[in-house]
């Protein structure tokens, strides 16, 4: 593994990696140029009448005889015939309706003889959700892997609750935006997004969610660039609207590709899906999140540059030797690692069929559908916190820290600038209604600074101990009591967020029963039941003892125990 | 990494197992194709298991020529829920096919007739361009068989926009199964073929129709 960390630090630095970025982006220029360019009139076209394709001339077909007759009886020249196919060709084309609206999984337009095609979907999902949480919740709450963060300069907070909870939800509310612009190969897609989240502390607002256009005229090479879900391990490629259960399993939502999203921006290569046994995705992403890059990602420098600053002077934080005193107002955000993008490369083999990633088997395959993947990313320079060991008011860009608390890494706060390097390995079968489904992930955590990490600014207090890395597997597995329509699905979830720390498992256990209304997954209802126990070992900066100089005396996890959840989530989910 | 509550949470994952094992006993299941006869774009033409014991009378001999006049004999049209029946029912029934499909149809039909066994059904789907070529297909489709002296036929798609793909060509990688079968109202001309059998299941008494000298001309459309 050291060999590897050491190879990859070496290929972060290395400009053939920009080099590559630039040669896929002219390449890609190229091929859009392209895209404008259309083949040669013919004298006719194939239109569809009534669901029919016939071949239609483009002049009436008397006339042309007419014509034709002429020209060889030399009533007139060629090139007044050929003037005269020309301009009632134009006339016809400009007659000819080019428009034409319909009704199919949404809302469907068809401009310029399907050049252009607007597709426009909406997606809800309502649910009530009742919840019951032990003791352990009130104290001492869930603090480590999915802390809260307060204010601008993001302090710690314990997500605690009372025991019971009943409550109602738009999970999900999306509104779709997609087609083909000029021709059929070059794709739009737009997703907004009006929802709010379990647990959320302020509703939900209309946001852009995707947007991305791919070029598919070479199936071996299909282009994707824009704002998307990254192609890295199978539960996050896959829709939430085609699940088996109403929620991810914790442990899919760890192990993003950036470690901070599903979403990204950036570009991938990839050949057809359905067209290729083995399919591949290469991606360069800004590795920052969705609608975000890394420009916006800082660290805390006081005036004097090489000097740690964004906090009150003096003890307990003095600033290191050959720094001037601390002041709490003048300081500067300093960019630092930039120039580094996130690389992400997944390989798929459908062994039998193509199972595809939606979750159970609902279109009944006839045949066995078998495929095996997996992925690898590896996103450099992630600032946990500002590097200069000053953890308690951390100044480090809160969107980057709200991300990783947000998918479950909050154990990861405060390390500092780390590198992720991640791997996923899946499989899926599929069969009459019967699916089995897992993933392996395996996440190791590279820490720039060396040595235990470190809890002032002169290092005379660090952590007890060094953070491991973080793994975790799931197994799901559905069986369709009444083909296409009433399914029953398990699954089990394991995951260890800290491979150095002792009683922080996460597992969880979940049971659904889904009933699919028209056969497909566009309209649905789901009861899942879900039973989650947290461990609340292991040491988390600035949230365990010993705390931070200054942070205060009694750590959130004082008192120790279990989390255990166990919640019926009621789901409605209607697509059109 | 142990933690107190493992075997409490053994039980849960043995408990689910058995939930497990309790559903795939059930084993609801759906006809299968057990071979494909002819594929192309324009047609598809399979051989059928039905889960259920059959008693059909194949393999059968029925010319192209024969199942082309029965074929021309059914109009259809859908049979839709209440309260939407009121209204929509009052709309005449259309031609099941065009001439085009029969032609197109009908020889490998002949073909699947005499390779099914008691227990297969001949499925057929006829293929054509839908409103966005690119993402779907008008498609007409169903399954026949005889039970001498009667010929069934159920329609499960007309002119339905049926996915090329199996996920979608926008919203990359969202699974796009087929919509589920509807149901619809078959009528056959002329009518006195159109009959019941014991089971009170509607079906043409082909033979007879068959050799009424009415076969060779065409419905009305």
């Amino acid at each position: 593994m050291n060999r590897l960390r050491e190879g990859l630090y070496i290929f972060r630095h290395q400009r053939c990696a920009h080099r590559l970025l630039v040669g896929v982006l002219i390449v890609l220029a190229a091929w859009l140029a392209s895209a404008g360019a259309s083949e040669a009139a013919d004298t006719g076209k194939l239109v569809e009448k009534d669901g029919k394709y016939v071949f239609v001339e483009s002049m009436d077909p008397s006339l042309k005889l007419l014509l034709e007759r002429s020209v060889k009886s030399g009533m007139i020249t060629q090139e007044e015939y050929d003037q005269v196919v020309k301009d009632s060709e134009e006339r016809t084309q400009l007659l000819s309706p080019t428009f034409r609206g319909w009704y199919d999984r949404g809302f469907n337009l068809s401009m310029n003889d399907n050049a252009f095609f607007l597709k426009i979907r909406f997606r809800s999902q309502l649910r009530y959700t009742q919840r019951f949480r032990n003791d352990a919740w009130r104290n001492p709450g869930e603090a480590k892997n999915f802390p809260e963060l307060l204010g601008v300069f993001g302090d710690y907070r314990a997500n605690r609750s009372e025991n019971s909870s009943s409550s109602f939800n738009v999970r999900r509310l999306r509104f779709y935006f997609m087609g083909h612009l000029f021709d059929p190969d070059f794709k739009y897609y737009i997703q907004m997004r009006a929802e709010t989240a379990e647990n959320a502390q302020s509703p939900g607002s209309l946001s852009l969610f995707d947007v991305n256009f791919t070029y598919t005229k070479l199936p071996w090479a299909n282009v994707q660039f824009g704002q998307y879900k990254v192609y890295f391990n199978r539960s996050q490629i896959n829709s939430t609207a085609s699940m088996q259960f109403a929620e991810r399993a914790l442990v899919q939502d760890a192990f993003t590709a950036s470690g901070l999203d599903r979403r990204d921006i950036g570009i991938t290569i990839m050949n057809d899906e359905e067209l290729f046994p083995v399919n591949y995705y290469l991606g360069v992403f800004n590795g920052a999140g969705p609608s975000f890059n890394r420009l916006g990602s800082f660290t805390s420098e006081e005036a004097t540059v090489g000097c740690p600053g964004g906090q009150t002077s003096g003890n307990p934080f003095p600033s290191p030797a050959g720094c001037p005193a601390n002041q709490r107002n003048l300081n500067a955000n300093t960019r630092i690692d930039v120039d580094r993008l996130m690389y992400v490369a997944r390989l798929n083999w459908n062994i039998l069929g193509r199972p595809g990633y939606g979750e159970g088997d609902l279109a009944y395959s006839e045949t066995p559908q078998l495929a095996v993947g997996g992925g690898y990313s590896y996103n450099p320079g992630v600032n946990t916190s500002s590097d200069n060991a000053f953890v308690g008011l951390d100044l480090a860009n809160l969107n980057i820290r709200r991300q990783l608390a947000a998918f479950g890494n909050g154990r990861q706060l405060g390390l500092g600038i780390v590198d992720y390097s991640t791997w996923a390995a899946d499989g899926v079968f599929k069969y009459r209604g019967f699916s089995l489904q897992g993933e392996f992930y395996f996440k190791n955590v590279i820490r720039h600074d060396k040595g235990l990490p470190c809890m002032n600014t002169t290092c005379t207090a660090t952590a007890p101990n060094n953070f491991g890395n973080a793994m975790g597997w799931y197994v799901q597995s559905g069986y369709y009591l009444i083909p296409r329509t009433v399914e029953l699905a398990a699954r089990y979830a394991y995951w260890d967020p800290d491979t150095n720390s002792a009683n922080d498992l996460i597992r969880q256990a979940d049971v659904s029963l889904n009933w699919f209304l028209n056969g497909t997954y566009d309209h649905q209802i789901m009861v899942t039941y879900s039973n989650t126990q947290f461990g609340t070992g292991g040491y988390t900066i600035g949230r365990s003892a010993p705390l931070p100089p200054g942070s205060g005396t009694v750590p959130l996890d004082a008192v120790g125990g279990t989390l255990i959840e166990n919640a019926i989530r009621v789901q409605y989910q209607i697509f059109f | 990494m142990r933690n107190t509550f493992m075997r409490s949470d053994r039980r849960g994952v043995w408990g689910l197992a058995l939930v497990l094992v309790w559903a795939l006993a059930g084993c609801a299941r759906l006809p299968y194709t057990t071979r494909t006869i002819h594929e192309d774009q324009r047609v598809v033409v399979a051989v059928q298991r039905d889960v259920q014991p059959q008693t059909y009378s194949h393999p059968v001999q029925l010319t192209s020529a024969e199942l082309t006049s029965l074929l021309r004999g059914f109009s259809i049209r859908e049979q839709q829920r209440l309260p939407l029946r009121w209204f929509s029912e009052e709309q005449p029934p259309k031609p099941l096919f065009r001439e085009d499909d029969l032609q197109a149809l009908a020889p490998h039909l002949a073909q699947g007739f005499q390779q099914v066994g008691p227990n297969d059904r001949v499925h057929f789907e006829v293929r054509n361009p839908g409103f966005n070529p690119v993402y779907g297909r008008d498609t007409i489709a169903g399954w026949m068989a005889v039970r001498n002296p009667y010929l069934y036929l159920t329609i499960e798609y007309f002119h339905t926009q049926i996915p090329v793909r199996k996920s979608d060509d926008y919203d990359s990688n969202y699974p796009l199964p087929p919509p589920t079968p509807k149901e619809y109202i078959l009528y056959f001309e002329p009518g006195r073929f159109y009959t019941s059998d014991d089971k009170r299941v509607p079906a043409v008494e082909f033979r007879q129709f068959l050799k009424s000298g009415e076969a060779g001309a065409a419905a009305p459309r």
